[in-house]
């Protein structure tokens, strides 16, 4: 079967493989979207999303000086949400994006070792190869992961 | 992409000549079996990278177990001067003072044959493992927090963890000098308000070994190990806080660079000159969380001890279970040096590299004096891991450094890939090995064939003369992340 061009068909996310790390290639129709699945594949590098609750919900505001170094802040602070108390957003929505600011709303659980399956401890996302572009049809991004 | 040209020096040392906007020589430690490995990854390209950057000192190095790193690659060492030179994150990496301790016992290994499944069973209920692994008993405050940032191992030892006589025998003491908290991050103090006395995830372990090798008996008498003897080796870091003080430094550094004008090849080797306040910012921060690190480390020791007591109904006089030494290998430090027959101070990146000085160095504690400084070299957890001593060859050579561990060879996803379908922790317990992991990805992702053989690694740096084997040591039980 022919695969549409569309991206909205397309995965998502994937992974990339990179040796140590690993490395996050994430579709969107819209940055919005691309920010939000950018968010989706980090958790989903540390546990099984799926299993997630939608129980708690946080508001965000992260700044940085431009579009991409902002996603790579964005991916930080999640980072930094999950290790205060362990939350973990499963769904992530972007309320106002521009290229120096976001402010966003995950909802989520908090980690909970007996009942979620951990995968990957994620120290940081990195600079490295990091890449914003506009696609056929959206935007691609692509975000190297330092586990 | 053009690929690195090397030229062999001897059996053991490349040089990447200088060229372009290198303003001085890439040196490479490797066997001429390790190349093909070494030319897959851009790591050397990352070597020459480094050779840019304003005020190096020597050439630009890396030790064996080179590999891709962000920035500067793993395995990378260099020294910068104080006048010109640059500090930068990206060589010291994400975990600050990610390093090693060795601990001793009087046990033999027979003592503990039918005990080390109790063993590992007690380390992992007591030494909180893997992805956000946290504490609830500790919870520090601020204040609390910025004294274990600014004293590192004592505080640690002052609170009940340990012994006095253990500071000794950590790279600094366990305190990096010049720690100052206050330009710390909110952020990096709410991560690691409650990982201390965390392992966290990755390749940290904690591991239950013994001497299987000894190759130079009067070092090891002075080490006091003996064949057959019950090892215990710690490998964690700064936890969260370390990556959230190097991502915040990053960003600081990406607007340095350009403010001082410094030419990067790489936006992950971005770095401020040392003598400049984001440079000394940075150290200060860079020291208070690899102060934190060295606590962490002290205080998983004290619960090693505790586990080895409970398990074995022994006190601690009959264990035994002393500090042989805590190595860094992801730290940038203040160090003097010869260079061209002058004293420099200069500030060495030791990234995925350890500090391994001679006997005699003033900063090798007198337990060491005659024999160096030891260095430890953990390799995969189902092979052996490396004790070895530093030398002046290092100290002329290196600016006092040698390798630190074995290096990947199979990219994560590669290594699930190549355990899917198999039981890993059967087949290492068929190896004599019992292995007890949060997760079960990270004990796929740390199958030995995703690993190059240390020893190849270590005979390189022994052959070179940069450190010297005292004994190789094989796991029993281990604790992953």
């Amino acid at each position: 079967m022919a695969s549409p061009a569309s991206p909205t068909r397309k995965r998502p996310y994937r992974f990339l493989a990179h040796t140590a790390d690993v490395g996050l290639r994430i579709r969107g129709e819209s940055l919005e979207e691309l920010f939000a699945n950018a968010a989706r594949a980090l958790t989903a590098t540390m546990v099984d999303r799926r299993r997630l609750r939608r129980r708690l919900s946080r508001e965000i505001t992260v700044e940085a000086p431009d579009q991409e170094a902002l996603l790579v802040a964005w991916l930080n602070h999640l980072l930094y949400l999950y290790d205060v108390d362990g939350f973990l957003g499963r769904d992530f929505t972007l309320t106002q994006l521009t290229p120096e600011r976001l402010t966003a709303r995950a909802v989520g659980d908090i980690y909970d070792p007996t009942r979620h399956i951990a995968k990957t401890a994620v120290k940081a996302a990195t600079y490295h190869h990091l890449d914003i572009t506009r696609v056929p049809g959206g935007w691609q991004a692509t975000v190297i992961l330092d586990l | 992409m053009t690929q690195i040209k090397l030229r062999q020096i001897d059996e053991y040392r490349w040089e990447i000549p200088r060229e372009g906007k290198m303003r001085t020589r890439g040196l490479i430690f490797a066997s001429k079996e390790m190349l093909p490995k070494i030319h897959e990854d851009r790591s050397l390209e990352q070597v020459a990278n480094v050779a840019t950057l304003p005020g190096i000192e020597g050439p630009s190095m890396a030790m064996p177990d080179i590999h891709w790193g962000y920035g500067f690659p793993i395995g990378g060492v260099a020294a910068f001067n104080l006048e010109e030179g640059v500090v930068s994150p990206g060589g010291v990496g994400y975990d600050i003072n990610c390093g090693v301790r060795l601990l001793r016992t009087n046990l033999e290994r027979e003592a503990i044959a039918d005990r080390v499944e109790e063993l590992v069973n007690a380390l992992f209920h007591n030494i909180p493992t893997g992805v956000g692994s946290r504490r609830k008993d500790i919870k520090l405050t601020v204040p609390t927090l910025k004294e274990v940032m600014r004293y590192g191992a004592a505080w640690a030892v002052k609170q009940g963890f340990g012994r006095a006589e253990d500071l000794a025998h950590i790279e600094a003491g366990g305190q990096i000098p010049g720690a100052d908290p206050e330009v710390v991050s909110q952020f990096a103090m709410d991560r690691g308000k409650d990982q201390l006395g965390t392992l966290g995830s990755g390749n940290h372990f904690v591991e239950v070994g013994y001497v299987a090798e000894i190759y130079d008996e009067k070092l090891a008498r002075a080490l006091e190990l003996f064949p057959g003897q019950v090892t215990v080796i710690i490998h964690t870091g700064s936890r969260g806080l370390g990556h959230q003080v190097c991502d915040d430094f990053i960003k600081v550094m990406l607007k340095a660079s350009a403010k001082y004008g410094i030419e990067l090849p790489d936006r992950q080797l971005c770095s401020a000159p040392i003598r400049s306040p984001e440079g000394q910012q940075y150290l200060a921060a860079m020291a208070a969380a690899a102060n934190f690190a060295f606590a962490n480390r002290q205080m998983i020791t004290h619960w090693v001890r505790e586990s080895f007591e409970q398990v074995l109904q022994m006190g601690p006089r009959d264990l035994g279970l002393e500090l042989i030494y805590d190595v860094a290998h992801n730290i940038a430090k203040i160090e003097k040096h010869l260079i061209d027959g002058k004293e420099k101070t200069v500030c060495v990146h030791r990234k995925g590299a350890t500090r391994a000085f001679p006997p005699g160095h003033p900063e090798v504690p007198p337990a060491y004096r005659e024999t160096g400084q030891p260095v430890l070299i953990p390799g995969d957890m189902g092979r052996y891991s490396f004790v070895l001593v530093g030398t002046q060859k290092a100290l002329e050579e290196t600016f006092g450094s040698t390798c630190h561990g074995a290096g990947r060879e199979l990219s994560r996803a590669a290594a699930i890939k190549a355990a899917k379908g198999r039981r890993v922790v059967q087949e290492m317990a068929a190896k004599g090995i019992i292995v007890r992991g949060a997760g079960r990805d990270t004990i796929d992702e740390e199958i030995s064939e995703a690993y190059k053989d240390v020893e190849n690694v270590v005979n390189v740096t022994h052959g070179a003369g940069i450190s010297k084997k005292v004994a190789k040591l094989k796991p029993l039980g281990v604790i992953k992340g």
